[in-house]
């Protein structure tokens, strides 16, 4: 059964939001989705370039007012 | 299919140049590029073993903030895309040499071993070299 992991980067600069995902990416199974936390205005560009790069899935990226949730799946 | 494998020759001893480095280096690395690091010149300080924060990133103004933020550590992003994607990183013999240094005298855990430039910039005619 697919999980959701959350990660809290709010208050890291880029590129350490997007290095902690990847390292997650590597610890999860396949379909389980991460929550990316991130006051870093890049993040929630740079997650879906990355993501489109190397053939995850984008969830979404919500505006949360004082920081960035941007969501991923684990597709391969 | 592989991307075109990124070089970056790193001379600069700023701080700002080896933190660009390092974040061109980690980011292109866990992309799915392969990334080959060669550090000469003033930069090999920045990689000595066992000195304080304060003596290994010396900069400008631009440092004062990279330090006072927070931003996240040259040293901790290139063990990083080591870690999490395909890096290699190698010291300049001829500065080894001049210094007197052995590769135990770099930070641990980060470097592949001493290269000298002529088997860098051959390698490189195959790749995309970035020098900071």
């Amino acid at each position: 059964m697919s999980q959701r992991k959350s990660i809290d980067a709010r208050g890291a600069f880029c590129p350490g939001p997007l290095m902690e995902l990847i390292a997650m990416l590597k610890l999860v199974e396949i379909g389980d989705e991460i929550e990316v936390l991130s006051t870093d205005k890049g993040t929630a560009m740079d997650v879906p370039e990355w993501i489109a790069k190397v053939g995850h899935e984008m969830v979404g990226v919500e505006d949360k007012g004082d920081h960035w949730s941007v969501v991923v799946k684990k597709a391969k | 299919m592989s991307n075109t494998p990124l070089f970056i020759l790193i001379c600069s001893p700023e701080h700002e140049k080896i933190q660009m480095a390092a974040m061109i280096a980690s980011v292109a690395a866990v992309s799915e590029t392969p990334v080959h690091v060669f550090v000469s010149m003033g930069a090999i300080y920045a990689f000595q073993k066992g000195i304080p924060d304060k003596a290994r990133y010396i900069g400008g103004a631009f440092s004062d903030v990279l330090k006072a933020r927070k931003a996240p550590d040259a040293m901790v992003l290139f063990g990083q895309g080591k870690e999490l994607g395909e890096m290699t990183v190698h010291a300049c013999s001829m500065a080894l040499d001049v210094l007197d240094w052995q590769e135990d005298d770099l930070v641990d855990g980060l470097f592949d071993g001493a290269m000298g430039l002529t088997k860098y910039l051959s390698d490189a005619e195959n790749g995309q070299l970035i020098t900071l």
